[in-house]
Parts: C-alpha cells; sequence; structure tokens
C-alpha cells in the first residue's frame, strides 16, 4: 500500500502545481491542466485531488492572496514538497525506461 | 464601493457554509466567486448560475466522499450502503421514479408559491419598532350602516381620548391630502411641475409612533414647525437629484391658486413596500391652522385616521372599555352644531363605539375593508388559496405515498433475500424510511430551484413582489420545510418499512405474499380523493371565470365604453370653459359632459326625505352634482320627467332620482307612476337644514360605484345650485365620448390625447393632465378577482397534472402487476379492446364515484363564493357537464394509454419466463 505511484490525473495536477510555481490554487491549476489536456474538468476535481495530495504528503500549502474578484476572500496557495518531487520524477522515470523498452523498431511511425 | 451587479445564488452559498468545514469554506467560495464572475462575462447571468449551483453540489459530494475514504466508521459506511440501494431500486423502476419525484416537485413548487404569497400578504406592517404597541382607533360607519367599521375618524377623537385616557403614550393623526400640484424652481431659474398623489398631512409626534428611517435630518423634529415637509429618498431624487436637500424648498397650490412654500427638514428612506401607510411627502399639521379651529365640534370629518400608541403592559380590553364614554361626552357638540340633533337622534340608537385594532392586523382585515393611506389586503384570496396550497400539498403527497406502497410491493423478494442473508428487521425499516425520506428530499430541493427559476413570472401574474430569499432567511419556513420532508417521508416509507419487512422470507422468496391486493382499498380511497378535489377545483374555476366574464360584460345601465375622463378641471376655474370650447370642436368627440364625480368614485351622500311630509321616512343616498350635459353622455335612460334644461332657469334648484331612490323615498315603483307621479313631488336633507329640491325627472337604475354591490339610492343635483351646502364640489371632470370610428389605433389615441395635454398646457401650465376610461375603472373594482381567477386558472391546472400523474403512475403499476393475466387471457382469444375496457374500468369506476363526490362540494364552494357578488353569474348545470367531462376525458386518456400499452404487449414476451 505505501508506495502506491501516481494516478493519471493527480500528475496532471502535480505537474501543474509546479509550472505555477507559488501561484498554483484551485482555480489556477484547473486552467492549467485544460490548457494543456484540452479537456473540460470539475473545479470540485481540482480541490479534492489537490487535498488528497496534501494528505499524501506530496503538497503542502498555506493561505494568502486576496482579491476583489473573489468578494475578499483569501486563496490556498500549493507548492510541491520534496517527497512530491521524488514522486513525481519516479513516475517520469518508470515512463522513460517503459518507453526504451519499445522495441527500437517502431521508433520511426 | 463597487455594486456587485451580478451575485452569485445566496441559496447554494448558504447551502455550502452550512455544510462545509469553516476551515476550507473561505478558499472554496473564493474560488466559486472568481470562475463565477469569468462565467458571467462569457456566457451570461444564467448559465453562470447554473454552473455555480452544479460545481458547489459537485463539491459537496466531493467533500463528502474524500472524508470517507479516510474514515472506517461503520455508521457511515451503512449510509454509503442505503445510498447505493436506493440509487439501484429508483434506476431499477426509472418510469416510477421520475413520476413520483415529478409529482410531489410539481406539488411542491405550487405549494411553496402560495406559502410565499400567504406570507407576504400576512407580514405587513411589520418594521415599526413600536409595532406591538400601535393600534388605530376605529368608529362605526357613522354615516349610513352602523354597524359596519369605519377606518376614519374626526380629528378631535385623538384629543378627547388624550385628555380622559391617560394609557395612550402617543395619538397621532394622520390625513390624506389628496393630489397636490407641485412646482419646484430649477437652477436655471424656470419651474419644473409635478403631480404628487400620496401627499399626506400628519401630527407631529408621528414620525416618533411609527418607524420610518432617517437619511438626512432630524426626524424627530422634522414636523414640529409650520410648513415642515419629509420626503422619501425617491421623492427627493426626484426634485433636487443627488446630495443634501435639507432646507430646500418645494411649492404647493393651495386651492384658492396661492403658492405655498414648504421647507424640506428631513428626508427618509422609501416607505416599505409592505406597508399599510404609503406616502412621498408627509406635511406638518401645523401649516394649516384653519383646519384644526374649533376642533371640539369636529367629529363628523371622518377623513383622519387616529393611531394611538399604548403604554407598555396596559390592558387593551381594559382600555377599549374605558373608551366608550368618550363619544357622547365629546360627540354630542358636533351633533348638535352640524346637524342640529342631540347625540341619540343623530346615531338613533346605535352605539358610537370606539375599536382599537393592531397595527398587524390592519391591512388584510375585512372590517373595515378599506383605508385613505395605501394598500389594503383582501382577506378571501389568502384564504381561498391557503386552502388550495394545503390541497395541492396533500394531493401531491398522496401521490407519493400510493406510488411508494405500490412500488414496494415489488421488492418483496428483495427483502426475502436480504433477510436469508442475515439482516435485521431494524436495518430495513431503516432503508425504506431513509429511502423515501431522501426521496421527499431531492424533490424539495427541486421544488426550490424551480421557484427560484419560475418566481418572476409568478409575480408578475400575482402582482406582488415575492422573493425566494423570504424561504432560507425565515426560520418557520425551514422550520416547516424540514418538517415536511421528514413527516411525508416517514409516512410514505413507514408502510413498507413495518408491513413488508415483517414478512417471512420462505414465504417472500416462494412469493406466497400476495403482495398486490395489499393496501388496494385504502389507495384507491386516495384517488377517489383527489380526483374529487381535483374535479371540485376545476368546476370552481369554470364557475369564477364565468362569473369574471359575466361581471365585465354586464348591462350596467349606461355604455361605459370610449369614454375618457379628464380629471383636474377645477384647478382651471372659469377657464374650463375655454377648454369645453375647444373640445367641442374635436370631430372625435361625439358627447362632452362635465361633472362633480364619475361612476365607480361617487363618494358623497346624504341622508334624504320627502318633503312636506311629517312621519317622512329618510334614507341615506349617494349624491354627485353635474349637468344634463353628462347625463346624455352616459345615455341614462329617463322613466318619467325630464333631464335638466339650460333654457329653464329654475332646473338648477332641481333633482334627478334613480328608481331605488324612489323606492326608498316611499313613493312606489316605476309601475305606479301613472298613477301618482314623483315628478314635481320635493325632497330635502333630512335636517332640514337646506332648500328643498324639486323631482325634475327620474332614470332607470345603473351602476355608479361597484357591480359587486346592489345600486344605492341617488340623488342628481344641477351643478350651479348655490343654495345648498357645498358638497360635492371638490374635483371636477369633464367627461368625452369618443367616436370609435375616429379612434380607432392606440396611435390614434396617443396623439388624441397628446393633443387634449396640449390645449390643457396652453390653457393653464401648472394644471396636470390626468385621465382615466371608464370601463378601466369598473375593471379596477373587481381586479383582485380578477387577479384570483388567473391564478386560480394556474393553481387548478396543476392539481389536475398532480392528480394525472397519480393516476397514470398507479395505472402503470395496476398494468405491471397483471402483466400476465393480460397475457394469458389473449392466449386463451380475448381481443384487445375488450381488455383494454376490463382494465380500465377498474380506474374509470373511481373516476365516476369522484365525479359524484365533487358535484355537491363545488356547488357549496361557487354558490358560497357567488354570494359575494349583487350580480352573479347563474349556476348552471352545463358548466358542470363541462367541466367533469374535461376532467373525465383527460382521467381516461391517463389510463386508456397505460391499458393500450399492457393489452398490445405480446403475450409470447410476457409470459417467456414462467
Amino acid at each position: 500500500m505505501k508506495n502506491k505511484g501516481l494516478g493519471e490525473f493527480e500528475e496532471l495536477i502535480l505537474l501543474a502545481v509546479c509550472i505555477l510555481e507559488g501561484e498554483a490554487y484551485g482555480i489556477s491549476v484547473k486552467k492549467e491542466v485544460e490548457k494543456h489536456s484540452q479537456r473540460t474538468i470539475l473545479l470540485g476535481a481540482v480541490h479534492i485531488t489537490l487535498y488528497r495530495l496534501q494528505d499524501k504528503g506530496l503538497l503542502k500549502s498555506e493561505m494568502g492572496g486576496n482579491t476583489e474578484k473573489r468578494g475578499d476572500r483569501r486563496k490556498r496557495l500549493f507548492t510541491i514538497t520534496d517527497a512530491g518531487m521524488k514522486q513525481l520524477r519516479a513516475s517520469q522515470d518508470v515512463r522513460q525506461k517503459m518507453w526504451q523498452l519499445i522495441p527500437q523498431l517502431n521508433s520511426g511511425l | 464601493m463597487k455594486l456587485n451587479k451580478y451575485k452569485p445564488p445566496g441559496l447554494i452559498t448558504w447551502l455550502v457554509a452550512k455544510c462545509l468545514n469553516s476551515d476550507y469554506l473561505e478558499e472554496f467560495l473564493g474560488d466559486l466567486q472568481e470562475i463565477f464572475e469569468d462565467r458571467v462575462e462569457q456566457k451570461g447571468k444564467t448559465l453562470a448560475r447554473l454552473i455555480y449551483c452544479f460545481d458547489a453540489f459537485h463539491l459537496l459530494i466531493g467533500f463528502a466522499s474524500f472524508s470517507i475514504f479516510k474514515t472506517q466508521n461503520s455508521n457511515i459506511i451503512m449510509i454509503k450502503t442505503m445510498f447505493r440501494m436506493a440509487y439501484r431500486s429508483a434506476i431499477r423502476q426509472k418510469q416510477f421514479t421520475i413520476l413520483n419525484v415529478l409529482g410531489l416537485t410539481i406539488g411542491i413548487t405550487t405549494s411553496l408559491f402560495i406559502g410565499l404569497y400567504v406570507y407576504n400578504e400576512t407580514t405587513y406592517d411589520a418594521f415599526h419598532e413600536k409595532g406591538d404597541r400601535i393600534y388605530r382607533v376605529n368608529q362605526p360607519m357613522i354615516w349610513n350602516s352602523w354597524d359596519e367599521q369605519f377606518s376614519s375618524t374626526g380629528p378631535n377623537v385623538a384629543l378627547a381620548l388624550k385628555a380622559e385616557i391617560p394609557e395612550f403614550e402617543e395619538l397621532t393623526r394622520l390625513l390624506n391630502l389628496g393630489s397636490q400640484t407641485i412646482r419646484v424652481k430649477g437652477e436655471s431659474g424656470e419651474h419644473r411641475f409635478f403631480k404628487e398623489t400620496s401627499f399626506f398631512g400628519a401630527e407631529e409626534n408621528f414620525l416618533n409612533v411609527f418607524t420610518f428611517n432617517a437619511i438626512q435630518g432630524d426626524i424627530k423634529s422634522a414636523l414640529n414647525d409650520p410648513l415642515s415637509i419629509v420626503i422619501t429618498k425617491e421623492t427627493a431624487e426626484k426634485y433636487f437629484g443627488f446630495g443634501n436637500v435639507i432646507g430646500k424648498s418645494i411649492e404647493v397650490k393651495r386651492y384658492d391658486g396661492v403658492w405655498e412654500d414648504f421647507i424640506v427638514k428631513a428626508v427618509i428612506e422609501n416607505v416599505p413596500k409592505k406597508s399599510h401607510i404609503q406616502f412621498d411627502i408627509l406635511s406638518s399639521f401645523k401649516s394649516y391652522p384653519e383646519m384644526f379651529e374649533d376642533n371640539e365640534w369636529k367629529w363628523n370629518w371622518t377623513s383622519f385616521s387616529t393611531y394611538a400608541l399604548v403604554k407598555k403592559g396596559a390592558d387593551i380590553a381594559q382600555l377599549v372599555e374605558k373608551m366608550q364614554a368618550i363619544p357622547p361626552k365629546y360627540a354630542a357638540a358636533t351633533t348638535e352644531r352640524v346637524f342640529k340633533q342631540s347625540f341619540e337622534d343623530f346615531t338613533k340608537g346605535n352605539l358610537w363605539t370606539l375599536y382599537l385594532q393592531p397595527l398587524s392586523d390592519i391591512y388584510l382585515s375585512s372590517a373595515p375593508d378599506w383605508h385613505r393611506f395605501g394598500p389594503t389586503g383582501k382577506p378571501q384570496p389568502v384564504r381561498i388559496f391557503g386552502a388550495i396550497g394545503l390541497i395541492i400539498l396533500v394531493l401531491s403527497s398522496i401521490n407519493f405515498m400510493n406510488l411508494s406502497t405500490a412500488r414496494s410491493t415489488n421488492r418483496a423478494k428483495e427483502i426475502g433475500v436480504r433477510k436469508v442473508l442475515g439482516s435485521r428487521r431494524k436495518a430495513l425499516v431503516h432503508q425504506f424510511i431513509f429511502e423515501s425520506i431522501l426521496f421527499v428530499a431531492i424533490s424539495t430541493v427541486l421544488a426550490l430551484v424551480l421557484v427560484s427559476l419560475t418566481i418572476d413570472p409568478f409575480n408578475a401574474l400575482a402582482q406582488r413582489g415575492l422573493t425566494v430569499r423570504t424561504i432560507y432567511s425565515s426560520f418557520s419556513f425551514i422550520a416547516v420545510l424540514i418538517g415536511f420532508v421528514l413527516g411525508l417521508g416517514v409516512l410514505a416509507g413507514s408502510y413498507p418499512a413495518f408491513y413488508l419487512s415483517s414478512f417471512r422470507p420462505i414465504q417472500a422468496l416462494k412469493g406466497k405474499v400476495n403482495t398486490s391486493f395489499r393496501g388496494k382499498g385504502f389507495r384507491n380511497g386516495l384517488v377517489v380523493f383527489q380526483f374529487t378535489m381535483s374535479i371540485a377545483l376545476i368546476i370552481c374555476t369554470f364557475f369564477v371565470q364565468r362569473q369574471l366574464q359575466y361581471a365585465s360584460s354586464l348591462d350596467i345601465g349606461i355604455d361605459r365604453d370610449n369614454v375618457l375622463q379628464i380629471h383636474n378641471i377645477e384647478q382651471l376655474d372659469e377657464k374650463a370653459d375655454v377648454l369645453k370650447s375647444k373640445l367641442l370642436t374635436n370631430p372625435a368627440i361625439t358627447h362632452l359632459g362635465t361633472s362633480y364625480a364619475t361612476p365607480t368614485n361617487v363618494w358623497d351622500g346624504e341622508r334624504y326625505k320627502a318633503s312636506h311630509l311629517k312621519d317622512a321616512v329618510s334614507a341615506d343616498m349617494s349624491n354627485f352634482r353635474t349637468k344634463e350635459d353628462y347625463l346624455e353622455l352616459l345615455g341614462v335612460e329617463f322613466v318619467a320627467g325630464r333631464n335638466f334644461d339650460p333654457e329653464i332657469q329654475s332646473d338648477k334648484y332641481g333633482a334627478i332620482l334613480n328608481e331605488t331612490a324612489v323606492k326608498a323615498l316611499g313613493w312606489g315603483t316605476t309601475d305606479s307612476f301613472i298613477k301618482d307621479s314623483p315628478i314635481g313631488k320635493k325632497v330635502i336633507c333630512d335636517f332640514d337644514n337646506e332648500l328643498e329640491l324639486q323631482v325634475l325627472g327620474v332614470v332607470k337604475d345603473f351602476n355608479f360605484n361597484t357591480i359587486k354591490e346592489e345600486i344605492e339610492p341617488l340623488v342628481i343635483m344641477h351643478s350651479d345650485n348655490d343654495s345648498i351646502w357645498n358638497y360635492g364640489l371638490g374635483r371636477s371632470y369633464i367627461s368625452l365620448r369618443l367616436n370609435p370610428i375616429a379612434i380607432q389605433t392606440s396611435e390614434d389615441l396617443q396623439v388624441f390625447l397628446e393633443s387634449i395635454e396640449k390645449e390643457i398646457y396652453k390653457i393653464d401650465p401648472s394644471t396636470m393632465f390626468e385621465y382615466s376610461f371608464m370601463d378601466h375603472e369598473f375593471e379596477a373594482t373587481f381586479r383582485s378577482e380578477l387577479q384570483m381567477g388567473k391564478i386560480l386558472n394556474l393553481f387548478s391546472i396543476m392539481a389536475l397534472i398532480i392528480a394525472c400523474l397519480g393516476l397514470f403512475g398507479l395505472a402503470a403499476f395496476s398494468a405491471e402487476q397483471r402483466m400476465k393475466e393480460l397475457g394469458i387471457r389473449k392466449v386463451l382469444g380475448a381481443r384487445v379492446i375488450s381488455l383494454v375496457v376490463s382494465f380500465s374500468s377498474e380506474f374509470t369506476r373511481l373516476i365516476v364515484i369522484a365525479i359524484v363526490l365533487a358535484i355537491p362540494v363545488s356547488y357549496l364552494l361557487v354558490n358560497r363564493w357567488l354570494s359575494s357578488f349583487a350580480y352573479r353569474t347563474p349556476i348552471e348545470a352545463w358548466v358542470f357537464t363541462v367541466a367533469i367531462l374535461c376532467a373525465f376525458i383527460i382521467a381516461c386518456t391517463t389510463i386508456g394509454y397505460q391499458s393500450l400499452a399492457a393489452a398490445n404487449k405480446n403475450p409470447a414476451e410476457v409470459l417467456k419466463d414462467e
């Protein structure tokens, strides 16, 4: 159970948090993922995933940055932890290794 | 501060705030709002709100599942299982689930609307801080019907009460000064003219008794000085624009044409809609010293309303008793001076009582049913709608229970299996009750959404300003809703919960329990009840519509169409003749007449008797003053005598009576005129203080006030009569009968009206052009009934839909139960048509019983409602027949659809698994 690895959606969210560098909160993450993956996702899904990742210790968060547009409410800004970075790299490695095992004959396609 | 133009749905925000942990709340709501505002810009308000709701629910559900992830709490797991079971059984019988939820949703929506309406009507005047201690002083209708309560009192009733009874903390009086012409000097020195219809005079302490919030100025002392006024924010903006207006002045035109300067002392917030007192301008009583001279004999000037603030802890019953000693002691001076009668002669043995009516009762009470300061509610529609709301709620609840119990019999096998697998009875009971509560809750939420989406059209129909906010900001609404969800849920779930869960598993699995006929009698009874109610409603609606149609096309004795009435003529004085001669040249006008009152607004009256008769009976009669031209314009029919003749000088001291007046004076009816003509007889005011009037003619009765009441006795006097008391010479009107050929389109009319407006402006720029149409005025006298008719249409359609949904569901259920029977009969040679007939007859029987029951019920209701009208449509049998046929055909179609579908099934399909 322990080192379960990342789900696909979780990975996308983690990547988005990394890209946004300190500016990552519900809506910005949603927009980022939508931009790259070309699919519509629900705000709730983003939030739940962010919290689950925080629970797993892959993200950490703090409150800040209120704007008028939000009715003067603060955002929860997420940043990636060392463990999170390690997980991302690990899953990248897994993929990389597997890619390399694909027979070279097909690489030209 | 920037005004937020679009707000996300408050209900949803509130819901999220209640459900979510406060640690997370801030960021969630922030995100929701941010994305909402983006969407408003991109996709528009409505869509953004919808997505907002969706997002919020998704978040909540997501959050719930997220916290479940972390828990191993068996309760939560159980609830999850219950959800799953409910979901599965709902999906298995999609048709029934949809029917069930739909019917209940429609029912709750309708009832919520009615609830909001009733709540709105019953909570007027709730914003005054001392409201629980404020009472209005009423007295009997001293002018004719002593048994009716009257909301107006003379000005010195308050003074007498103040002097005699110490329990009153404050007594304050209010007077509607009628419409006033006002001018305000603009910045460049020119005058701008306004017409103010809500211009009241008030006593100095008025604003200390009632709570109106000041925006500018000191409200406590604002009315202390002569010529000071308090205006509402809206009025201030209209006259002066924005900014400080304290100390600015407006000029009011007095009756004698002199402009009087009033100084603004305070600006208050606009008067709340739910107030029975609606004013734009309050002026201090001190501005009119002449009004309050000789106070000791002004008990008969019943134009004021007296409001009392009683001291804390005062015993109201005792107080009212004490008040009864006041009129005999103080009113005598008035009766002796004004009417030359002693107090006892004036009251003729009636009691001149004074009543205290609590402020909260004023708006909706039927006694007195009228006052001078703003809207009055009608208690009858509120009661009728309240009853209908309750009926519709009961109908849809019955549907829900019916279908739930019917459906649950299909689940006997499921129960058997669960029992075999070790389920305890308690768990089964919980499951069924939970499911049924869940469905009621879903319907309620759907209904709330539906209400918030359709509240605007409903407001337009009911002409009210209802808001959904009332539902969730009021504790009682929320309590009733929660109570309803739990109550109906438990009630509907209890049959399957307690009865079905008691099955022995073996029997249940073998199918030995003959569930299909259980509770059938009860269900049939409920169906009959439902249809009785909806058919009765439909019949009532038919009659209401007929009555309204009847009332609007009733022959009232005068031709009310195409009559334009121009108001404010009294302000033109002698220049009115200039206007008249101008108008007479207009070819679009066929008749022109002047009068000092117009039909539906004939308010003056006096007590008359036959002159020179020792023991003549006296009677209360309405009167108004006019000339021959107006009677020609009205087209009244003379049954005896003649109209006023301008050639005969003495005619201005004559009078024209209507038939009822002749009868009231004891001069016989039309048939007896040949023997004993009333023409030439003399009629005189009961108090013998005026000249007698010679009867010139008798007109056929015509309606001059409302068609809801019988025609009252009427005395028509000449406008130029200079020997009688001055009454009836207040407002003057010019009426025009228009030629419908010359004015055909609304553009024609617009052009015509503008030309008159220009004429009047040319003659006197300070006179405002106001007009009305006589047919509209008559229609206005039963506007509340018209409005009620429209809402009633809507509600009876809703009731029928709900009843039909229920019938449809039950028929479908029965068809499913009897599928095999029908299959076998078909195999054995039965024809489709005979199957349909035998299947339908089971239900049509119920409908027939319902019809038989509905006829007397609706007859009683219709009869009772119609009795409030003086002129009513007859209760005809064919209306019943048509209404019943409509209901019957709709019901039969509902059943027929199901029975055809069942009878047309291929028997091989149905019987294959046997």
